[in-house]
């Protein structure tokens, strides 16, 4: 049973792990897809990482906690869509000061609240029937909190909704070329103004699953890099929900297993992997098929100014 | 009785003092955040308690100061008029040391190193005696025979506490195993989850760890699985899983320092030699899920039970073995220290002869495995 | 144009410098007043609390000196950062340039048998050579494998720092430093000379200063500088001109990634004297860059004076933490209100105000 053991833990682990990277990867996707780069969501992750673990501590319901994670997310990013869409100023630079001012900010906020535990952490699931078949069960149905079902299940609505509806031609003309899609008759601002605040909606769920579900308690800087790694897995997804469950499921595996091998190989080396693999994996696939230019969003980055070419 | 009393003229005697001698300004310089819940968290809180205690004191911080930066920040506050500087990270040694030969009439304290100046001591509360009573419950509790332990760094502090551990696991249990994970990282909540998880699924069913957070502990209790708590009382987190752990008391060492200052014994000329190195005697350490708790009540009965033919000992219950051993250890005049010769590291080699304990300088600069650790040791010789 | 209130305000394309200048003044003085209520919440007077901080940072001229030496390696980063924005090549892997420049640096300082005299200046060379390394693994992955350059030089931060990780707990690991993961310290033949009564290593600072120049003199007099601009305005333009595109982003990282690399030479040879730990090597100088450069607009000479800018507020962050005994934190709350006011100040650059006159309003031209 050592594979079993292996593939159980490895699946199981990565699932977990990849909750809040598909949460954030989820949005990052639908606000890159209307044109608007958001590097915010380290800041927007945390913020609603300390939301969700403050409001769950007081009221008990981490339901709520995540609600909260989720609006206060969301009013990140409409900072962040405001600075970039009405003022029309820098992505990068916006979604860089977004992220250095909700780090700052959440550990202001969350002086005093660390070392508390959390009374009631979002729980586990085991689904009734599925979680008794071996291997399958155990792999996929017992550990696992809703975010991890519900992240897939988004995913795959959100794929829908991008490719197969007029809503997501609005999306993604905006973001392929938002002089045309105004000449249609789309309104470009309000467009990817929702885009921008449904992606940080998204982040704050990410991050509020640190703090009441994979971890139950608030430390300074829990998000440790994630909103990053957020970031490159939008790329690393083509801009494509449901290749962003495999994205965060392949980095979930590759973090799980940083830890596995080190006894076999030099743990300062595995560590170093996932990050390594995450080029290896892009040169490989960009190599002989179409090229990550031609995929991204065509506007991507560029504020859009009626009247302009 | 005793203690309230000692307490009592303690103060009388301060305040009298404090009519007379002048006032002391100390900074502290912390590598991390304060919110991080174990190494600086540790800190702060001591310097809070003794603020709070001396009324001759004013105290001040700061925290998150990265490595290279020290000395700007002492410069600081040597200009704020601070007349002892704490720094508390290894790194800040050689700064400390540079600093403290600028400022010759300014009293420096540097936590974890080595390096000393007429004005410059060095001061440390180590948990090797307590990683090894844990270690007695760990082995009395383990049931695959497979305990994990997710380690920050490869580093002499962490390997001696690592070896003590494992040393009283198995002193109760002679075939158990202690399995290591790293995870480069102070604190990082994330890796130490997924290294615990790593852990779990390779059988490890009790866990011991140096990770500034309490992810190991929630971690292990969310599979039903104990745990020891580490650096500061961790009881809280999960009431039902935490058998015990180390806890600081960093106040201990920074009360009698800045006592000594104040008291004239301590000045600018005479602190070359001065090296604190604070152990469960002088009360720096103690064994506890929370303070006053050595043993979770609720994991009594199973060390009670569990009893075995010890060497020196005869029959006893590793209830009592952790007891005596504390005993031995807590007395003032110490009879018992973990590293015990006769010590075998796992490529087979006799690193403490029958019979002899380990200097100082051999525990800080330790970097064998002693049998029994599994999982790769960076820096092994 | 278009009309609001008494005023008109008219586009522009080009923002003359003074206005460039006296926005970008304009939004520091605004973040400063939107950061005051963040004081009144500490209970501090805000304005006794900038006034200390202005006596802190600019009172004696140790206290300014850190002001410059925090900005040496925003200096070196800032420029190749310009440079790379130019190609609109996005390099977010100074940081992980900066560690390599450090490990290279470091290598020569403590294994490499050189007569005294060399050392420093061989350490700068291989600095610049590993940074100019780790800075051209992009360009390949991107021109031979269609791989994004945000997400190679951000993963090649990350694995730049774990091997210096493994390097200072393994191979390199000291043997006079009882175990802990550092290096010994260099030698004095590898360490850089200070100002008098300041930490501020001047070779550094006078290499960055003159890179500036060399590389504001390329991008403006040179065909190669030529060669980049059109790369980066239109890569359709510079294909029908016959550029080759790789060759230009090549000497472009080569150049950048190798000032970052210099920077990490300034700071191990400059303040650490050993290599350490990665974070406080690299100390996120390389993110903070990229704020430089931008803020810069692309200019590598106003990239020394936002470098400056930096300097001045890590400077004045640090000196809130230890003296008002602020949260650390409020330096980035306080960073990430300055820029985000900097860049929305941006839109008034775009528009020329003037007072209306009635009869110039033409209703038809007001649209949006």
């Amino acid at each position: 049973m050592g594979w079993a053991n292996w593939l159980i833990s490895t699946v199981s682990r990565a699932l977990a792990f990849g909750v809040p990277l598909l949460w954030g990867t989820l949005g990052e996707i639908y606000a890159e897809r209307s044109g608007v780069v958001n590097l915010g969501v380290e800041g927007m992750m945390i913020l609603g990482a300390f939301m969700a673990f403050a409001i769950t501590q007081q009221t008990g319901h981490p339901g709520l906690g995540l609600v909260c994670a989720a609006l206060i997310g969301g009013l990140a990013a409409l900072l962040h869509a405001f600075v970039t869409i009405t003022l029309r100023a820098n992505q990068y630079v916006s979604g860089l000061a977004l992220s250095m001012f909700g780090l700052g900010l959440a550990g202001l906020l969350g002086r005093g609240w660390e070392g508390k535990p959390l009374g009631k952490p979002l729980p586990t699931l085991a689904i009734p029937g599925l979680s008794q078949i071996p291997v399958l069960g155990p792999m996929l149905f017992q550990d696992q909190t809703i975010l991890t079902y519900l992240g897939i299940v988004f995913a795959v609505i959100l794929w829908a909704l991008l490719f197969h509806t007029r809503w997501g031609i609005a999306i993604r003309s905006v973001g392929e070329n938002p002089a045309t899609a105004d000449s249609l008759g789309i309104n470009v601002t309000r467009v990817r103004y929702l885009c921008v605040v449904f992606g940080g909606l998204l982040a704050g769920v990410g991050g509020g699953y640190l703090s009441v579900a994979y971890r139950p308690s608030w430390t300074e800087g829990m998000s440790a890099g994630m909103g990053w790694i957020v970031i490159a897995l939008t790329i690393f997804a083509s801009w494509d929900p449901v290749q962003a469950i495999w994205g965060a499921f392949f980095f979930g595996v590759l973090y799980h297993l940083s830890y596995r091998l080190q006894a076999f190989l030099a743990p300062e080396l595995l560590k170093l992997m996932p990050y390594l693999f995450a080029i290896v994996v892009l040169a490989v696939s960009g190599f002989g098929r179409a090229r990550w230019r031609q995929r991204a969003p065509g506007a991507l980055g560029l504020p859009y100014v009626r009247g302009e070419r | 009785m005793k203690r309230i009393l000692a307490v009592v003229v303690t103060v009388v005697a301060l305040g009298a003092l404090a009519f007379s001698a002048e006032k002391i300004k100390a900074g502290f310089i912390y590598v991390g955040p304060i919110g991080d819940y174990g190494w600086t968290h540790a800190h702060d809180l001591a310097r809070r308690i003794v603020d709070e205690k001396y009324d001759w004191l004013e105290t001040v911080y700061v925290e998150s100061v990265p490595e290279g930066e020290v000395e700007t920040y002492i410069d600081q506050l040597v200009r704020q008029g601070c007349n002892v500087i704490f720094t508390t990270s290894f790194g800040f040694m050689d700064g400390t040391l540079a600093a403290a030969q600028r400022y010759p009439n300014v009293i420096f304290a540097h936590a974890s190193g080595f390096k000393r100046n007429p004005n410059m001591a060095t001061y440390m509360a180590d948990f090797y005696q307590v990683y090894y009573l844990n270690g007695l419950m760990a082995g009395a509790l383990t049931k695959t025979g497979k305990i994990g332990y997710v380690g920050a760094f490869p580093i002499p502090e962490v390997k001696r506490h690592l070896n003590a551990f494992t040393i009283g696991v198995r002193e109760v249990n002679p075939n158990a195993e202690v399995h290591v994970r790293w995870i480069y990282e102070w604190f990082n909540p994330a890796a130490a989850k997924e290294a615990t998880e790593a852990l779990i699924a390779e059988g490890c069913d009790v866990f011991a760890f140096t990770e500034d957070s309490p992810t190991v502990v929630q971690v292990a209790a969310e599979k039903g699985l104990p745990s020891f708590g580490h650096y500061s009382p961790m009881y809280d987190f999960a009431p039902d899983y935490v058998v015990s752990g180390q806890i600081v008391h960093w106040e201990k060492i920074y009360e009698d320092f800045l006592l000594k200052v104040h008291n004239g014994v301590y000045t600018t000329k005479n602190l070359a030699h001065v090296d604190y190195w604070w152990l469960l005697s002088q009360g720096a350490v103690e064994v506890g899920a929370k303070p006053g708790m050595v043993i979770n009540p609720k994991y009594e009965a199973a060390l009670k039970n569990f009893v075995l033919n010890h060497p020196v000992f005869g029959r006893i219950s590793v209830y009592d073995l952790v007891f005596t051993r504390l005993n031995q250890m807590a007395d003032p005049g110490i009879t018992f220290d973990p590293f015990q010769g006769p010590i075998y590291d796992r490529k087979g080699r006799l690193v403490v002869p029958e019979g002899m304990w380990m200097s100082y300088d051999s525990l800080i600069t330790l970097e064998w495995a002693v049998v029994g650790v599994v999982g790769p040791w960076p820096g092994e010789p | 144009m278009r009309r609001v209130g008494p005023f008109l305000l008219e586009p522009r394309l080009a923002a003359p410098r003074y206005v460039v200048f006296g926005v970008s003044i304009f939004a520091v003085v605004i973040a400063l007043l939107a950061a005051v209520p963040v004081f009144v919440g500490y209970g501090l007077n805000p304005w006794q609390a900038y006034a200390a901080i202005g006596r802190g940072v600019f009172g004696s001229w140790p206290s300014f000196s850190e002001v410059i030496r925090r900005a040496i390696p925003l200096i070196l980063c800032g420029v190749g950062l310009t440079l790379a924005f130019r190609a609109q090549f996005w390099n977010i892997g100074a940081e992980g340039q900066i560690l390599a420049g450090a490990v290279a640096a470091s290598g020569v300082a403590l294994f490499l048998p050189v007569p005294d005299g060399l050392r420093l200046p061989l350490m700068f060379l291989t600095g610049f050579g590993a940074g100019a390394i780790w800075g051209l693994i992009p360009v390949l992955l991107r021109v031979k494998f269609g791989v994004n350059d945000v997400i190679s030089t951000l993963m090649l931060n990350y694995v730049m720092s774990y091997i210096v990780e493994w390097l200072v707990h393994g191979p390199w690991k000291g043997p006079t430093m009882r175990g802990f993961a550092y290096t010994d310290a260099f030698p004095l033949s590898a360490r850089l000379s200070y100002l008098p009564n300041t930490r501020v290593h001047w070779l550094t600072l006078a290499l960055g200063v003159a890179l500036a120049v060399f590389v504001a003199f390329l991008l403006a007099r040179t065909r190669t500088g030529y060669e980049i601009r059109v790369v980066g305005q239109n890569p359709d333009a510079a294909r029908y001109a016959g550029i080759n595109f790789a060759a230009v982003l090549s000497l472009v990282m080569l150049i950048s990634g190798g000032l970052a690399g210099l920077a990490g030479v300034g700071e191990v040879a400059g303040i650490h004297w050993r290599l350490r730990s990665p974070s406080h090597i690299s100390m996120n100088y390389g993110y903070t860059a990229i704020i430089v450069a931008w803020l810069a607009r692309g200019s590598p000479i106003a990239a020394i004076f936002t470098a400056l800018l930096f300097g001045l507020i890590f400077a004045a962050g640090d000196y809130m933490k230890t003296t008002l005994s602020l949260p650390f934190q409020i330096t980035g709350v306080f960073n990430g209100l300055v820029l985000f006011f900097l860049i929305s100040f941006d839109i008034l650059m775009l528009w020329r105000v003037r007072l209306a006159r009635k009869e110039k309003i033409w209703a038809g031209q007001t649209g949006s």
